[in-house]
C-alpha cells in the first residue's frame, strides 16, 4: 500500500469537478503541494494551487509535469459534453490525445506513484437487454454505439496498457455515473429541469444519478486510497425516471422515441439543453446500472446519497427556481391540500 | 378501498354534490377555484379521499421501487387482471406449491410455451401469490427482445421481469429472492404446435451454474396448458425481418384475425411443483465442473418431462 498522497497535480483544473477537487484538498493538511493544469485558469479562486497553463493535447506537459515532483495525478480532464469553445468534433482530441499525452508525460515523471483518471460508465455502452448492475469485469461485453462510448472505451485501452507496464505505480480509473447538482451546468441536469421534460414513449429507464457531494467525495477518497483497476463510481441503488420526474414535480411529454434524439437536438440550443451529446439520448431510453461494490470496500468511499436521496436532494434545490406554478398534477393536489 | 362506495354519515353521490356546492359557493364569494376546491374538499367522503391520497401518494412520487426497477403497488394493481385470467380463462390447477421455499433464495425452472406472449411466469407468479401459505412475489427472467421494446420494457421490469443474463439472476438470488427462468428460452416457446409438451435443450446449463455459485435449490415445475394457449401452425420470417423479432407465430387466428387473434385460447392449465434440488452441498467451485453441471440439468429436465407427461394425463381434455 502507498502512502497518502501528499503533492498533487490535478488536470482539468477549470472544470468544475477539477476545481471542486483542488478545494477539498487544499484544506487538506496532508497535501503539500498542489497543481492545477488547463488551457485557461480556473473561474474559481483556488488559495495555495499552483495553476500551469498548458493544453493537454499537446506534448508540452511531458517537459512540465517532471519538474513539478508529484506523487499523484488526477486527470480530470475528459469531458463528458462540449462546453462553449469545445464543441463535439474537439472532445475525441481532448480526451482521447490528451489521456495519451498525459500519461507520456507521467511515464517521465519518477517521483509518481499513482494515477486516478476520472472516466466514464459509459463503457458499458446502453442497451435494452443489457445486465441491470454492471461489475467492473464486465467492461466490453455491450456494443459501443456512439463516439463517447469508443472515446472512453479507447481512453480505458491506453490507460491499461499503461499500468501493464508500469507495475510499479497504483492506477485507478474511476467510472463515473453521470452526476446531479443543483446549479451544475451539463445538458443532463438542465434537462431534468425544464419546464416540461420530454420522455420517449413508452421507454422508462433505470438510472443512477452521482450526488456532487459523492462525486467530489470518491474522487477524493481515490487520491488518497486508490484501487488498481477500475472502480464504479455510482449511489448504490436505481431510481426509474418516471419517479425522478415525479420527486421533481416535472410534468413529462412523452415523444415516440425515433424522434426524442433529433428534437431535443433541434430543441436544445433554444430550450438550453444543447443537444444531448453522446450516450444521453440512449441513457434515457435503457438506463443502465453498476455495481459499486468496490468503491465502498476497496476505496473505502460509502456515497451519501443513494440513487432516491441523490434525487430527492436534486428536487427539492431545484424545485423553487422555477417560472409560474409548474402543471404537475401533484403540485396541484399539493394545493389543494389533499394530505401527505 | 375504491371511488365512490359510501362513508358511513352520508352516501358519495350526495357528498360530491356538496363539495360542488361549495365550490360554487366559494366563486361566488369571488375565491380563484383552486383555493375555492381547497376548501371545498373537506366535505368529500373518506373513500374518495383516501383514493385521492393514493393517487396523489403515486403523482409525488412516494412509493417504493427496488433496484431492478420492481414497483410492488404497481403490480399488485395489475394483478387482478391475471389473476382473472387464472381463475376463470385457464382455471389453473396447483400442485406442491409448499415446494416452493417461503424465504430465502430459490431457482424455480419451468418449461416455456405459449408462442406469441408466454403466460407460464405470470401465471407462476399468480400461483405461487394465490396458494403459497406465505406468498412471495417471483422475479423471472425475459427475452432479451422484450426490453428494445417500448412499453413491454417497461411493463416487465415493473412487474419483476429482467432481462434474462447470468449476472442479473446470480445478484437477485444472492439478495434471497425467488427467481425463475426458462432454461428452453426461445426454442421452447417457437416450437410448432405438433412439439408440444417435448421439451427443448437447456441451453448450455447455465441456470445450474447460477444455482451452484449462490446455493439456491432448484424447484423443477412442469407447466401444462401453455402449449394450448396459441397454437403454432407457422411461422412469417418475413415479418420477424420487418419488426426484428426473434420469429413472428401464425396461428389459427394470428395474425388472420387482427388484434382478436391476440386472446389467448382459454386451454385448461395445470401447475406443479416439483421437490426441490438443495445444490449447496457441492460448494460455489463445483460451478466449474462441466460433468456435474450437465447432469444435473438433465435430471430438472427429466422430471419436468416425467411430470408433463403425468399432468397432461391428469388434465384430459385440454379445452372443455
Amino acid at each position: 500500500m502507498t502512502m497518502a498522497a501528499r503533492r498533487v497535480a490535478i488536470t482539468g483544473i477549470s472544470s468544475h469537478w477539477g476545481a471542486e477537487l483542488a478545494r477539498r484538498l487544499e484544506r487538506d493538511p496532508r497535501i503539500e503541494y498542489l497543481a492545477g493544469i488547463d488551457t485557461e485558469p480556473p473561474a474559481v479562486d483556488l488559495e495555495r494551487t499552483d495553476f500551469i497553463e498548458a493544453d493537454a493535447r499537446t506534448p508540452v506537459l511531458a517537459r512540465l509535469l517532471p519538474s513539478t515532483g508529484v506523487d499523484t495525478v488526477v486527470h480530470c480532464g475528459i469531458l463528458w459534453w462540449p462546453e462553449p469553445g469545445k464543441p463535439s468534433r474537439v472532445l475525441h482530441d481532448i480526451n482521447v490525445i490528451g489521456t495519451l499525452q498525459l500519461l507520456a508525460a507521467c511515464e517521465r515523471t519518477e517521483t509518481l506513484e499513482r494515477v486516478v483518471v476520472r472516466g466514464s460508465a459509459a463503457i458499458y455502452g446502453c442497451e435494452g437487454p443489457s445486465p441491470l448492475f454492471f461489475t467492473e469485469r464486465m467492461a466490453g461485453e455491450q456494443p459501443l454505439r456512439t463516439r463517447w462510448q469508443r472515446d472512453v472505451a479507447e481512453l480505458e485501452a491506453y490507460f491499461d496498457n499503461f499500468a501493464r507496464r508500469h507495475p510499479r505505480l497504483t492506477c485507478c480509473m474511476l467510472r463515473y455515473q453521470p452526476e446531479i447538482a443543483a446549479g451544475l451546468q451539463t445538458p443532463l441536469v438542465r434537462y431534468l429541469t425544464l419546464p416540461v421534460v420530454p420522455t420517449q414513449l413508452g421507454f422508462d429507464p433505470r438510472l443512477q444519478l452521482l450526488h456532487g457531494d459523492d462525486a467530489t467525495g470518491a474522487l477524493e477518497a481515490a487520491v488518497h486510497n486508490p484501487a488498481r483497476g477500475a472502480v464504479n463510481v455510482a449511489p448504490s441503488g436505481a431510481i426509474s425516471l418516471s419517479r425522478i420526474l415525479r420527486l421533481a414535480r416535472r410534468p413529462s411529454l412523452p415523444v415516440p422515441h425515433p424522434i426524442f434524439g433529433p428534437a431535443l437536438a433541434r430543441l436544445g440550443d433554444r430550450l438550453g439543453t444543447g443537444s444531448l451529446y453522446g450516450d444521453a439520448v440512449r441513457l434515457l431510453r435503457f438506463g443502465r446500472g453498476v455495481d459499486n461494490r468496490r468503491l465502498r470496500e476497496e476505496v473505502g468511499y460509502e456515497p451519501a446519497y443513494d440513487a432516491e436521496s441523490a434525487v430527492r436532494e436534486f428536487a427539492g434545490r431545484t424545485r423553487g427556481r422555477r417560472i409560474g406554478p409548474t402543471l404537475h398534477p401533484a403540485s396541484v393536489l399539493d394545493r389543494l391540500g389533499v394530505a401527505r | 378501498m375504491t371511488a365512490g362506495t359510501t362513508t358511513a354519515d352520508r352516501p358519495a353521490p350526495e357528498a360530491v354534490a356538496e363539495f360542488l356546492r361549495r365550490l360554487r359557493g366559494g366563486v361566488e364569494r369571488g375565491l380563484d377555484p383552486l383555493s375555492a376546491a381547497e376548501r371545498a374538499a373537506g366535505s368529500l367522503p373518506e373513500a374518495l379521499g383516501g383514493a385521492l391520497e393514493a393517487l396523489a401518494r403515486r403523482l409525488r412520487g412516494e412509493y417504493r421501487e427496488d433496484e431492478w426497477g420492481f414497483d410492488e403497488s404497481f403490480a399488485e394493481a395489475v394483478y387482478p387482471l391475471f389473476e382473472l385470467l387464472y381463475d376463470v380463462w385457464w382455471r389453473v390447477q396447483v400442485d406442491g406449491v409448499r415446494n416452493v421455499p417461503s424465504h430465502g433464495r430459490g431457482l424455480v425452472v419451468s418449461n416455456h410455451a405459449g408462442s406469441l406472449f408466454p403466460f407460464d411466469a405470470s401465471m407462476i407468479v399468480v400461483a405461487i401469490m394465490k396458494e403459497h401459505p406465505l406468498p412471495r412475489w417471483a422475479r423471472f427472467m425475459v427475452l432479451d427482445w422484450a426490453f428494445v421494446l417500448p412499453f413491454l420494457s417497461s411493463f416487465m421490469r415493473r412487474v419483476g421481469g429482467v432481462p434474462a443474463s447470468p449476472h442479473n439472476a446470480s445478484r437477485l438470488l444472492e439478495q434471497d429472492e425467488l427467481v425463475m427462468v426458462f432454461p428452453e428460452g426461445i426454442k421452447g416457446t417457437g416450437k410448432p404446435f405438433s412439439e408440444r409438451y417435448r421439451l427443448q435443450r437447456f441451453g448450455r446449463g447455465g441456470f445450474v451454474e447460477v444455482a451452484l455459485r449462490t446455493g439456491a435449490p432448484i424447484v423443477p415445475v412442469a407447466v401444462v396448458g401453455s402449449e394450448e394457449i396459441y397454437p403454432k401452425i407457422g411461422e412469417s420470417r418475413l415479418l420477424a425481418r420487418a419488426t426484428g423479432a426473434p420469429f413472428v407465430p401464425i396461428t389459427p387466428t394470428f395474425p388472420w384475425l387482427g388484434p382478436l387473434g391476440l386472446v389467448p385460447m382459454p386451454s385448461r392449465w395445470r401447475i406443479e411443483f416439483c421437490d426441490p434440488i438443495d445444490v449447496s452441498g457441492y460448494g460455489p467451485e463445483a460451478a466449474d465442473d462441466r460433468t456435474l453441471v450437465f447432469d444435473l440439468s438433465e435430471r430438472v429436465q427429466e422430471t419436468i418431462q416425467a411430470k408433463l407427461y403425468e399432468n397432461l394425463v391428469k388434465r384430459g381434455s385440454a379445452y372443455l
